[in-house]
C-alpha cells in the first residue's frame, strides 16, 4: 500500500511545469476561465495610463463620437475618450471591489470567530449584526456623503458596514462546526492553550468558505459603488467610475449607446470573472457552502 | 504500594448537570495504575468509561458538567488541586490522549510533522528543527515508512490506520506517563486494529507508558490488558486480572457481557449446536434518577430484595480480584 502511493507520488511530482499547469486548468475549467479574464481586466487597470489618453480631457469638437480608429470605444457628451474612461473606471471598481473584500473579510473573520468561540459574546454580537444588515448600503452611503465629503473611502465604508455581517454569519457558523470536531478536543487534551487553539486549529479551518464567500463580497461591492455611483451618491463625478461613465451617458443613450453599454460590458465581465472564480473556488474548497445571490 | 502506582483514582464523580436533572455519569470509581500496566475500562456505551477519562484530564464541559467528589492522584500530586495552567502542562506531556475518531483528530490544514512537532515544541521548548527531527523520530517509531516524506504530508494523504499512527505518534512524542486510549481502534477495520494494538504494545514496552484502553470490545481487552475495570451505570462492578476475569466472570453483568460475544469456536461447533446469542436483558437504567442498590438488579437473573434496596460493596474474592454484587456465591454456583 505504501510502495503503491510512492509512485504516484513519484509521477506527480515529475510532471513538467507546462504539463502540471494543463492539469491544473483541465480539472479546475471555471477557476481558469475567471482568472484569465480577471487578469486581463486587472492589467488592463494598471496600464490605463499608459495604453491611454487623460481620460478627463474634454474636447467638445469630437463629442459623441462613435467607436472609431482614433476613439476606439467612442467619445462622450464632452469629447472625453471613452476607451480611456473605462480602463480608468476599472481602477476605481477593481479598488472598491477588493478593498471591501478585504475590510469586510477581516471584520466579519474576527468577530465571527468571537461570536462561534466565546459563546457569550454571541448572543449580542449577532444581534448587532442582525440590525447592521437590515441598513440599505445605498440609504447609508448617502447619509454618510451628506455627513461628510464624498469620495472613494466614504464609498467603499457604506459598502463594508452592512457585508460585514455576512461574513460574520458564515465565519461564526463554520467556527460552531469547526469547535465540534475531534481534532479541537485532541489539541485541547494535548494541552493547547486558549490563543493558540483559536490561532493555529480554528482560524486556518475558517479560511477556504472565507475566501468563497470573499469573492462574492468582492463582485456584489463592485455592484454597489456602479449603483451608489449611478445615483450620484457614489465616488465624485470627476473620477471615471463605471456607474459615473453610465450615469452620464444616460441622456444620451438613444444617439451614443456606447457610453452606457461599454462601461455596462466592462462592468458585467470584471463581475463575472470574479464570481466565476468564486464559484470555482467553491467547488474546489467547499462544496456545501451554499450561495450567497 | 503508591509509589507504584503512577495514577491512582479515588471514589471518582462526575455529574452533569442537564434540564432533566443531575446525570450521575461517574459515580463513586476507584481504581489504580501501575507504572508500565495496560488497564482495560470496559462497558457499554453510555458507561461512564469516557468520562472517567476526561475528568482525569479535567476536560470534561465546564458548563454542564463537574467533578463532584474523589480525587485523582498522579505521581503523587492531586490534579484536582492544580491550576488550569499546571494541568495543560500535564495533558499531552504527562497524560496523553488518542481518541476514537482517527479520521477527524488531526487538523486537515497542518501536516503530519507540524503536529507532532508542536506538541513537542509546546511541551518541552526544543527548538523547531529538533522538534521535527523528533516527529521523524516518532512517525519511525509508529512504523509509518519513508517518515521523512511523510512528515510533510497533510491528514487527508493518510489513511485511517496511518492516521491513528500518527495520533499515537503525537501522543507518545513528549514519552508520557499514561497513555489514555479511548476506544482507539473502534473505528478501524479488524485487520488494521490488530495492528494498531500490536503497536501500542509494543511502544508501551519500549518506553514504558503506562496505558488505560478504554472499550466495549471484550476481544481488544482480552488481548491488551493486564487487569480490567468493569464499569456499569457509572459505576465499578467488577475488577480483576484479565486472566481471572475471562477464566471466571464474576459480577452478573460480566458474565452477560462474555455471553453476548459471539462464538465461533469448535465448542459449540463439537456440541452440534452453536448457541443463540445471548442478549442481557432490559437496558441501562437512566443516570437522572438516583439508583438505589444495584444498578444492574434491574436486569439481573440472581437480583434479590437486598440488590434492589442496597447498593453492594466491592468485595475481593481473591487476589485481586473483587466484585460489587451481593450473590456471588449464588452466581458462581450457576456457573
Amino acid at each position: 500500500m505504501v510502495a503503491i502511493t510512492d509512485d504516484t507520488a513519484a509521477e506527480r511530482a515529475e510532471l513538467p511545469v507546462m504539463a502540471r499547469w494543463a492539469t491544473a486548468i483541465r480539472r479546475n475549467p471555471t477557476i481558469a476561465a475567471g482568472a484569465v479574464l480577471l487578469a486581463v481586466l486587472v492589467s488592463l487597470a494598471i496600464l490605463a495610463p499608459w495604453l491611454t489618453v487623460d481620460p478627463l480631457k474634454q474636447a467638445t469638437i469630437n463629442r459623441l463620437r462613435p467607436p472609431s480608429e482614433r476613439f476606439w470605444f467612442g467619445t462622450d457628451q464632452f469629447g472625453r475618450d471613452i476607451f480611456a474612461r473605462t480602463l480608468h473606471g476599472a481602477r476605481v471598481s477593481l479598488i472598491v471591489g477588493l478593498t471591501v473584500a478585504a475590510i469586510s473579510g477581516v471584520i466579519g473573520l474576527a468577530l465571527g470567530i468571537v461570536c462561534g468561540y466565546f459563546r457569550r459574546i454571541d448572543g449580542i454580537v449577532m444581534r448587532i449584526m442582525d440590525g447592521i444588515m437590515a441598513i440599505p448600503s445605498i440609504l447609508l452611503a448617502i447619509a454618510l456623503i451628506t455627513l461628510t465629503r464624498p469620495g472613494l473611502a466614504v464609498v467603499i465604508i457604506a459598502i463594508v458596514i452592512p457585508e460585514v455581517p455576512r461574513v460574520v454569519r458564515v465565519v461564526r457558523s463554520v467556527v460552531l462546526s469547526i469547535r465540534g470536531q475531534p481534532y479541537i478536543d485532541s489539541a485541547i487534551a494535548g494541552g493547547t492553550r486558549g490563543f493558540k487553539l483559536l490561532a493555529r486549529h480554528v482560524l486556518p479551518n475558517t479560511l477556504a468558505p472565507l475566501i468563497v464567500q470573499a469573492t462574492y463580497i468582492c463582485a456584489a461591492g463592485m455592484l454597489i459603488e456602479a449603483a451608489l455611483s449611478f445615483l450620484g451618491a457614489g465616488v465624485p463625478p470627476e473620477i471615471p467610475s463605471w456607474g459615473n461613465i453610465i450615469a452620464q451617458g444616460r441622456n444620451f443613450f438613444q444617439i451614443a449607446p456606447w457610453t452606457i453599454l461599454i462601461p455596462g460590458v466592462f462592468l458585467a465581465l470584471t463581475v463575472l470573472a470574479v464570481n466565476l472564480m468564486g464559484d470555482g473556488l467553491r467547488d474546489r474548497l467547499d462544496p456545501r457552502l451554499a450561495r450567497r445571490m | 504500594m503508591t509509589a507504584m502506582n503512577i495514577l491512582e483514582v479515588r471514589d471518582l464523580a462526575t455529574h452533569f448537570f442537564t434540564l432533566d436533572g443531575v446525570v450521575r455519569a461517574v459515580d463513586g470509581v476507584s481504581f489504580d495504575l501501575a507504572r508500565g500496566e495496560t488497564l482495560g475500562i470496559v462497558g457499554e456505551s453510555g458507561c461512564g468509561k469516557s468520562v472517567t477519562a476526561l475528568s482525569i484530564l479535567r476536560l470534561i464541559p465546564p458548563e454542564t458538567s463537574r467533578i463532584v467528589g474523589g480525587s485523582v492522584r498522579f505521581d503523587g500530586r492531586d490534579l484536582a488541586a492544580l491550576s488550569e495552567a499546571e494541568m495543560r502542562a500535564i495533558r499531552g506531556h504527562r497524560i496523553a490522549m488518542i481518541f476514537q475518531e482517527p479520521m477527524t483528530s488531526l487538523n486537515p490544514v497542518l501536516t503530519i510533522g507540524t503536529q507532532i512537532a508542536e506538541n513537542v515544541v509546546r511541551h518541552t521548548g526544543v527548538p523547531w528543527r529538533a522538534a521535527l527531527d523528533r516527529a521523524r523520530e516518532m512517525l519511525d517509531l509508529v512504523k509509518i515508512a519513508d517518515a521523512r516524506r511523510r512528515i510533510e504530508e497533510y491528514p487527508h494523504q493518510l489513511s485511517g490506520g496511518m492516521r491513528q499512527r500518527a495520533m499515537i505518534a503525537i501522543a507518545l512524542s513528549c514519552n508520557p506517563q499514561v497513555l489514555i486510549a479511548d476506544e482507539p481502534t473502534t473505528a478501524l477495520d479488524v485487520t488494521i486494529q490488530a495492528q494498531i494494538l500490536d503497536l501500542m504494545l509494543e511502544l508501551k514496552e519500549k518506553l514504558g507508558t503506562a496505558i488505560i484502553m478504554i472499550t466495549h470490545d471484550l476481544g481488544v481487552i482480552a488481548e491488551t490488558a493486564e487487569r480490567v475495570v468493569v464499569m456499569y451505570a457509572g459505576r465499578k462492578v467488577e475488577e480483576a486480572p484479565v486472566e481471572a476475569l475471562f477464566a471466571q466472570p464474576t459480577h452478573p453483568y460480566t458474565r452477560g457481557l462474555m455471553h453476548a460475544v459471539p462464538r465461533l469456536d469448535a465448542d459449540a461447533e463439537i456440541a452440534g449446536r452453536r448457541p443463540r446469542l445471548q442478549e442481557i436483558p432490559g437496558i441501562v437504567p437512566a443516570l437522572n434518577r438516583p439508583i438505589a442498590g444495584c444498578a444492574f438488579a434491574p436486569r439481573c437473573g440472581f437480583a434479590t430484595e437486598r440488590c434492589r434496596a442496597e447498593a453492594p460493596p466491592l468485595v475481593s474474592t481473591s487476589a485481586g480480584h473483587a466484585v460489587a454484587c451481593w450473590e456471588t456465591a449464588r452466581v458462581l454456583e450457576a456457573a
